[in-house]
């Protein structure tokens, strides 16, 4: 049946292009739509799951990780005192005027943390690809993304420039830590993201919790919610409710998907169209192989097979384009996610659509009267 | 009605049943209902027989195409049964005829209906494993079949590549594939010129003759007459006379 289907759908080659054609277009459309989505949520939820807490604490009625507000000093020595709580880190966020090299100003996303020498932080700058970022302890040392150099016009470690009106040097690099945002990301040490961030005496926006070893993690969280204005999440939990909230409040989820489905929907159609005019094709040679005694099944093998092999050569190529656009929109600092559980899915909806687009085909065929062949 | 009727019974007038390999009896088939019914067929009695070509002559419209479809299992008639095997198959379901169909019926057709994506022997073949049959190589009765027809050195030929006569050999190796006892042509000269037709006929004999198969041939060329054992000749649904011709070349 493979041999039939296969020279069957070889012989009309334009024909034959054509449905590769669709089934390719839809397959990069899935991959790339689903795989930017997947990026932006990575992107979204970096800082999250780049640190090694074991909870985030953050004032209750917060939505976004970012948009955060901030508490004061207190709150902090009072989640670190929670029985349970083995260590706990302040981390500062906000936005502050970046200024640049041009006289300009530019907003970035200041990340405060806490940088305690001989101690490893729950949270610090990772792919550190450049500079010593031991020296963020250091006052007004900040470390930025290497992607960020051409938005905020600097080319080097060392770069002086002053946030908020306050010095600020380049001592670190890193790589692919990019914020949901667009504004770049600079990590500084809390007491220098205080003197950026103006927001009240000693302002801290989350605690980083790390547990004491065996102790019940829903226990530890009960604690420190039972503590006045804060709420805390594990980190997944933590990664998730951001995913989540930029996911449904920017439309971003639903605008990929819809592309995503609408890709599917191509490829359903060009592959319906060109499988049902080939078997409109051989309407006569099915005809009479069910004369002489073929049943339904069999030739229903045949335009079943034919729709895998389009599947099949359609992913392939479609798979190889998704990867051509991913380098190419790096780039433009987008980052497409393309893992190998998602080839993996977009492999079943491609045999599965071209499942479905061979259906009309199917009922063509089993409708198929065998005595229609003596009809002309 | 001839209800009673098996394979070992004697109809009047014709040679012993013996080998007779299917047998119709008071064949009906009407199309529509009501005062739209068209009477397409009326009480065609017909026995097919081993080792002989029948020709079936008519006008367009006489019901040939009727009586052949509903000898082939490919329609069911309105009333009248239809003996294969000894046992009246007229009213089995579409689950039971595929296998019927391809255990006793070859057929060929005036267009050839070849996949013009595959070459002589692969279409013979894909017949053949389509068939279900227990044969193990069909890509080797493919060959052994057109080495029959006389098409083995073009076996491996596309369709557009071969001639008209060269298609329908192809056509009728297809059609002999699986050892089926009976082969129905659907005026399967129609669309050669005469020499290519006659060797056509010349085959379908021999294979008649030689390997007693019953042929039948729906046709409307007098010419072919020469090859033929009896000449059924239908006008307006009914079988008008059947003619016994016990020579051929």
């Amino acid at each position: 049946m493979w041999t039939l289907a296969r020279k069957l759908l070889f012989h009309d080659r334009l024909r034959f292009a054509v449905a590769i054609a669709g089934v390719s277009v839809s397959v990069m459309l899935v991959l790339v739509q689903v795989g930017l989505y997947f990026g932006f949520m990575d992107t979204a939820s970096s800082i999250i799951d780049a640190s090694h807490a074991d909870l985030w604490v953050g004032k209750k009625g917060n939505e976004s990780f970012e948009f955060a507000t901030p508490f004061d000093e207190r709150t902090f020595f009072k989640v670190a005192s929670v029985p349970g709580v083995r260590r706990a880190e302040r981390v500062l966020m906000n936005f502050a005027q970046f200024k640049l090299a041009d006289g300009g100003d530019l907003g970035v996303q200041v990340v405060g943390v806490e940088t305690t020498p001989g101690h490893k932080p729950l949270l610090a700058p990772w792919n550190v690809i450049d500079g010593d970022p031991s020296r963020l302890s250091e006052p007004g040392a900040i470390v930025l993304d290497k992607s960020e150099y051409p938005k905020l016009k600097i080319d080097r470690v060392g770069h002086q420039t002053e946030i908020s009106g306050v010095h600020a040097e380049v001592v670190a690099l890193t790589n692919g830590i990019r914020s949901f945002t667009t504004s770049p990301i600079v990590f500084a040490d809390l007491k220098t993201a205080r003197s950026y961030l103006p927001l009240g005496l000693d302002p801290v926006t989350y605690v980083l919790v790390e547990l004491e070893p065996g102790v019940d993690t829903n226990v530890v969280k009960a604690r420190i919610d039972a503590l006045p204005h804060l709420k805390s999440y594990t980190t997944p939990e933590m990664s998730e409710r951001t995913r989540s909230y930029w996911s449904s409040r920017t439309g971003v989820g639903a605008g990929f998907f819809t592309t995503a489905v609408l890709g599917v929907i191509v490829g359903f159609v060009v592959v319906g169209q060109i499988l049902y005019s080939g078997t409109l094709q051989y309407l006569k040679e099915y005809g009479t192989l069910k004369a002489m005694g073929a049943r339904n099944s069999a030739i229903v093998r045949v335009i079943l097979s034919q729709a895998m092999i389009s599947a099949a050569l359609g992913f392939v190529v479609g798979g190889i384009l998704a990867v051509g656009m991913k380098k190419a929109m790096a780039g433009a600092n987008l980052t497409v996610a393309l893992s190998p559980q998602l080839y993996a899915a977009t492999a079943v909806v491609t045999v599965v659509m071209c499942s479905f687009a061979a259906l009309l085909s199917i009922v063509k065929v089993l409708r198929l009267d065998p005595a229609s062949v003596f009809k002309g | 009605m001839q209800a009673a009727l098996s394979l070992d019974d004697t109809l009047p007038g014709v040679a012993p049943v013996s080998t007779t390999l299917a047998r119709m009896v008071g064949i009906g088939k009407t199309y529509g209902s009501g005062e739209h019914a068209v009477a397409a067929l009326s009480d065609a009695t017909l026995d097919i027989r081993r080792g002989e070509v029948t020709l079936i002559e008519g006008p367009s419209g006489s019901g040939k195409t009727t009586l052949i479809s509903i000898l082939g299992l490919l329609l069911k008639p309105t009333n009248g049964e239809v003996w294969i095997d000894g046992n009246n198959v007229a009213k089995l379901g579409e689950r039971d005829l595929p296998a019927l169909r391809a255990k006793h019926f070859g057929f060929v057709f005036q267009g050839f209906n070849l996949f013009p994506a595959l070459t002589a022997m692969e279409n013979v073949a894909i017949a053949i494993r389509m068939k279900d049959t227990s044969i193990k190589d069909p890509e080797a009765e493919a060959r052994r079949l057109l080495d029959l027809v006389g098409l083995a050195p073009r076996a491996h030929h596309l369709p557009a590549d071969l001639s008209g006569g060269q298609k329908q050999r192809v056509a009728i190796a297809r059609a002999l594939g699986g050892s089926p006892p009976i082969l129905i042509g659907d005026e399967p000269t129609a669309a050669l010129d005469t020499k290519t037709a006659l060797s056509v006929m010349e085959l379908l004999r021999e294979l008649a003759s030689t390997a007693g198969r019953a042929v039948v041939v729906v046709t409307h060329d007098p010419r072919l007459e020469r090859f033929a054992d009896r000449v059924v000749r239908v006008e307006d649904g009914h079988i008008q006379g059947i003619d016994s011709r016990r020579t051929h070349p």
